[in-house]
């Protein structure tokens, strides 16, 4: 029994992880109804920029993993300013392709630094014995995750509930002709959508980054898992993305922690969330909390 | 309209029929076969070195893949982020019958041109069950459902036994009727094999795209409402054109493994399938000549990128490992800026000249 605890709580880690990543990419969802590809590449960039700054530079993590976030804040800005701008008004299918272009450029400078080919990873900063309650173990770098984790997603539950930005940004994913002419300013908006990805991208980063150590295609590859997350949740809805998060967290390590090993399979939950992504594709394309706006054409 | 076609500066068409051909004039078929004739018979004139032969060959086999790319995403505008998986069925439809009679059996050996329509059928079933979800969904949906498959399909090779986890499954060489084809000719083969198939292929592509069956694909592009209302079913044309597509990438996949000699997981990754649209796209969506165009432009790029980072790598020793770098840049530099500036692709540029050289000496 202790087993399945045990599968529950880095379920949960891991989840919402999941959930911090797919939070970012709703936002952008949301605004400005870009599927934004490059995700991985930009929480992976988050990591990078947290590592060097600690450890090259030398400057206290929780101050480079605020400046790291910062740092991505404005690369994730700076990439809608000089890609995206342009192609407003573009069909869907063209800005979608841009952003699939810019995950083979992000990719590009990754492997530029060392980052892209060695694996890292954080030098110890908190107690390195694992936390055990009852036979359940979670270590300290994964309880401070998922702490900073939640108070972020609760920070930005806030920030859209209340702070004025975050209602015009709102208003804009609701109905941008109506937000207009109120007097917001889309672009603007769609710019701070992809900057707030940005940041949230980066702290997934810096949390992934210290749980399972500094590997490219690890990285990389949360921004795929986002997808099913979102899928699942609903593309347009931040509690989905949450509840999502958690259970693909969840979904993943059972079936890790149960499939595995029988019946000759291997490496199940990495698989796992893809294959539900297709079932749910084919029975409840909205997701758990989207808005059934699908058309059936 | 008998005046004299080559003195005209246009083709002006009298009646649908005479629109919807092929060849538009006669000259136009006339220099396709020129053109054809040449394709065949210039390596009988020049020797070309294997490794240039292997060039040609990849460049042929990615056409193959890009016209099937090209009805997906092109001509019925859904986009596929997983076709390197529709091109790795095919090759390991061929694989796994190397798997379970052996690389050289009788069936691998003898009977390719069946395994090669095979492959082509596997893919196209991949195709439309990965197509399923467009019943029910629009273009954003199935481009996450195209990844996914992907996904799906890099586990299955990385981790069953029967795929050897990813090993490279060697594929044994193949009879013709001049007994078997030996080592200094098998490019040489398989460049004669790949053509034929281009012709067939792309013949077909561009005859399907004059009937019903392919003008249905853009019609649902286009517009998928009106399309319903004239009595197409927009979520079937969907599926079909995965399955196309995904037939186009089976047999690709086919001759990749037979040209390749061998069938390995490396092949057929993410990077493939975004290789395989930078091709379709600077090549120019919506055109049957982007399919060409855009293999030639990218490998041409790639061998490019190879050498300059060779380049920069014998003056500094530090950068070792710049190709991996360098090439997914160059490719994302590409797809972004071709989609900002020359959205049509190559095709257009093709077609500007075209238009130049026919309208000369007015401008148009």
């Amino acid at each position: 029994m202790s087993y399945f605890f045990q599968l529950v709580v880095s379920g949960i880690v891991v989840g919402s992880i999941y959930a911090l990543s797919a939070l970012g990419f709703v936002l952008i969802y949301k605004s400005s109804r870009v599927l934004n590809i490059a995700h991985g590449q930009i929480i992976a960039a988050g990591a990078f920029i947290t590592y060097a700054l600690t450890v090259w530079v030398g400057i206290p993590i929780y101050l480079s993993f605020g400046m790291s976030m910062i740092a991505t804040f404005f690369l994730a800005m700076s990439v809608e300013r000089i890609f995206l701008r342009r192609l407003i008004g573009e069909p869907i299918i063209s800005v979608i392709m841009v952003t699939i272009g810019l995950m083979s450029i992000l990719d590009g400078l990754i492997y530029l630094t060392p980052f892209g080919t060695e694996n890292f990873s954080f030098p110890p900063y908190l107690p390195t014995t694992p936390i055990t309650i009852g036979g359940v173990s979670i270590s300290w770098t994964q309880l401070v995750g998922v702490i900073i984790t939640f108070s972020m997603i609760a920070g930005f539950s806030w920030f859209f509930k209340k702070s004025t930005i975050g209602i015009s940004m709102r208003a804009v994913s609701d109905d941008q002709m109506a937000s207009m002419a109120i007097g917001i300013s889309v672009p603007r908006v769609f710019g701070l959508a992809w900057a707030m990805a940005g940041l949230s991208a980066a702290a997934a980063g810096g949390i992934i980054g210290n749980i399972t150590g500094l590997n490219f295609d690890t990285l990389h590859a949360f921004g795929i898992v986002v997808f099913p997350v979102v899928i699942l949740g609903g593309l347009d809805s931040i509690q989905g993305a949450v509840v999502a998060g958690i259970i693909m967290g969840l979904i993943q390590q059972f079936a890790s922690g149960y499939l595995d090993g029988n019946w000759g399979l291997n490496g199940t939950g990495e698989v796992m969330p893809y294959i539900i992504l297709l079932i749910i594709l084919l029975f409840k394309p909205h997701g758990l909390f989207g808005i059934h706006e699908i058309e059936r054409v | 309209m008998s005046s004299n076609r080559w003195l005209a500066t246009g083709n002006y068409f009298t009646s649908y029929t005479e629109e919807q051909r092929v060849f538009a004039t006669s000259l136009d078929r006339t220099v396709m076969c020129v053109f054809l004739c040449i394709l065949f018979a210039w390596p009988l004139f020049f020797n070309v070195g294997n490794k240039y032969m292997l060039v040609i060959d990849n460049i042929l086999v990615a056409v193959i893949a890009v016209i099937g790319l090209n009805l997906v995403t092109g001509f019925a505008g859904l986009i596929s982020i997983g076709h390197a998986a529709f091109v790795g069925i095919g090759a390991y439809t061929v694989a796994s019958f190397c798997r379970v009679l052996g690389d050289s059996h009788l069936v691998i050996t003898h009977c390719w041109p069946l395994l090669i329509v095979l492959a082509g059928f596997m893919g196209a079933l991949f195709g439309a069950i990965v197509g399923l979800p467009a019943l029910r969904l629009k273009h954003l949906y199935l481009a996450i459902a195209t990844l996914s498959f992907q996904m799906i399909f890099q586990w299955t090779i990385n981790f069953m036994d029967f795929f050897d986890q990813g090993q490279t499954i060697s594929v044994g060489r193949v009879f013709w009727v001049t007994g078997k084809v030996a080592r200094k000719e098998h490019y040489l083969f398989w460049y004669y094999v790949i053509l034929v198939v281009i012709v067939i292929v792309s013949f077909g592509v561009r005859n399907l795209l004059r009937t019903r069956y392919g003008r249905c694909l853009v019609a649902v592009r286009d517009n998928d409402r009106a399309a319903d209302a004239m009595g197409m079913h927009p979520g079937l044309i969907k599926v079909y054109a995965f399955g196309l597509a995904g037939f186009c990438a089976g047999v690709a996949g086919a001759l990749h493994a037979y040209l390749y000699r061998g069938v390995g997981f490396d092949s057929f990754t993410l990077h493939h399938s975004i290789n395989y649209l930078a091709m379709a796209i600077v090549g120019g969506l919506g055109t049957l000549q982007g399919a060409f165009w855009g293999p030639l432009a990218i490998r041409v790029l790639d061998l490019q990128v190879e050498r300059l980072s060779e380049w920069v790598g014998s003056h500094l020793t530090a950068a070792t490992n710049l190709t991996t770098a360098l090439r997914p840049l160059s490719f994302g530099l590409v797809i972004v800026l071709f989609l900002m500036f020359e959205p049509r692709g190559i095709a257009n540029w093709w077609r500007i000249v075209r238009s130049y050289v026919k309208l000369w000496p007015f401008r148009y």
